[in-house]
């Protein structure tokens, strides 16, 4: 179960992928903007379902 | 067997008209034994099913305190718990005697949930690529059936689902089997027809799910069990008095040989060589290592530099081209990873996937920014330092 999602940001300040974290596990996704990878469509799938995404700006 | 030679007049031939070695190879024109009289699809790769023999575990070969949707321990299996229910998914040597299968899966309920609430379910369900399965024709006249063949076994008596689920056309049709003796290997065969009002889509997303239900509440059978193609509906999915497998923490259910045919027929398993096997599993998950190789200061990862003086920076190619540009799985803790650069090391917890095309689906590329420090320029190696450490790829549908 889904429990944090952050937007990473590369070298060029640009956003390229979701840091996300899981409830009650060590495991860390990060996850590319790409419609075909299932964890993908689970974070639009939690967005709609009200959950949040932290966005702490590029800045590398 | 006179007229072996000439042509024939219209007549029955009987078995015994036909004694052993009278049609040799050299009686038969080329190519006049045809698929079509063969009793199954007999091309290589017939099998739909990648792992059905369980064979590939590289998430580990027992997962404790399964209790999500998730791909827990067999390679292209997926777990759906929706559940209050606790399981350990395993790989077991326990296996049907005399048909060459060196592994099963197995299902062990360490939590039980004997009263289910009418949302619960319990799925061990496979995924199929789309493209994979054009020449089944869906959603024409033409449609071909598949046959499903499996060996399974359970303490647990009774009835149990299972089924085949299009996502593209939201369409189902579901069958079921009976475990008739308890603790005793069943092989259970069963043909569905082919879905000549269904939609397979040629792409690399899931085109069908073959899945076997272990329990589910009332929400999933106050329908009709869908005996035939119809339109999804979940209360449509169970069987009557399907069992809960998940009522008693003395339950367990085993499963192996899954095969998935074109045709009315189920041939023999498919077995094929471990390394193919392996391969096809890593279109959809790849790692850096397998979980039972991690270790402190232990298994070599990828090469690494320095960037900037903050910046590490790691890139590679996958083995094979995976489905969809993967998602970096990974666990995440203090000093997890080590890089080693200019006679020195320096740890860290834990990577970020560059995306937007640097990573696809036939390379990656990802960073730490958050725990390095060193010389810009400056190579290296990453290694695992920590028993819990992994880094997987994950394409998984």
């Amino acid at each position: 179960m889904i429990d944090t999602v952050t937007k990473n940001y590369g070298i060029d300040n640009e956003f390229v992928s979701y840091q996300v974290t899981y409830v009650n596990s060590n495991r860390v996704k990060s996850v590319p903007l790409d419609e075909a990878n299932t964890d993908y469509q689970a974070i639009q799938e939690w967005i709609a379902e009200g959950g949040v995404v932290i966005d702490n700006g590029g800045g590398e | 067997m006179s007229y072996i030679g000439s042509k024939p007049a219209d007549a029955v031939l009987e078995t015994d008209d036909i004694t052993d070695g009278v049609i040799t190879t050299s009686k038969l024109a080329d190519n006049s034994v045809t698929t079509a009289k063969t009793s199954y699809f007999d091309a290589p790769f017939r099998n739909i099913i990648i792992n059905g023999d369980y064979s590939i575990f590289q998430r580990g070969d027992t997962v404790t305190g399964v209790t999500d949707q998730v791909y827990s321990a067999p390679d292209r299996w997926k777990t759906q718990i929706f559940s209050t229910a606790v399981f350990t998914i395993s790989k077991s040597t326990d296996v049907p005697s005399g048909q060459g299968f060196a592994s099963s899966c197995k299902w062990d309920c360490t939590t039980a949930n004997a009263s289910p609430s009418a949302t619960t379910f319990m799925i061990h369900e496979q995924r199929i690529e789309g493209q994979n399965i054009q020449y089944l024709e869906y959603g024409t006249s033409s449609a071909k059936s598949l046959t499903a063949s499996f060996w399974v076994k359970s303490n647990k008596t009774g009835a149990y689902t299972v089924g085949l689920y299009s996502v593209d056309g939201s369409r189902h049709i579901e069958s079921s089997y009976t475990i008739s003796t308890a603790n005793t290997w069943e092989k259970k065969i069963i043909t569905f027809a082919g879905d000549t009002a269904g939609t397979i889509n040629n792409d690399n997303g899931e085109g069908l799910r073959l899945w076997f239900h272990l329990g589910a509440g009332s929400n999933w059978s106050s329908g009709t069990h869908a005996t035939t193609w119809s339109d999804y509906a979940q209360a449509d999915v169970l069987v009557d008095n399907q069992v809960n497998l998940a009522d008693s923490t003395s339950n367990e259910w085993l499963v192996t040989g899954v095969q998935l045919e074109a045709g009315t027929t189920a041939s023999d398993f498919e077995f094929l060589p471990y390394d193919v096997n392996l391969r096809r599993c890593y279109r959809y998950y790849w790692g850096w290592w397998d979980k039972a190789d991690a270790g402190v200061n232990a298994t070599a990862g990828g090469l690494a530099v320095m960037y900037t003086s903050a910046i590490l920076y790691v890139s590679g190619f996958f083995p094979v081209t995976m489905r969809a540009t993967p998602s970096l799985d990974q666990a995440s803790g203090t000093n997890y990873y080590t890089f080693y650069r200019n006679g020195a090391a320096d740890n860290f917890d834990d990577f970020t996937l560059q995306g937007s095309g640097r990573t696809n689906k036939n390379g990656y590329e990802m960073n730490n920014s958050t725990d390095i420090s060193g010389t810009a320029g400056q190579a290296g190696f990453i290694r695992c330092n920590n028993v819990n450490a992994y880094i997987f790829f994950d394409a998984e549908l």
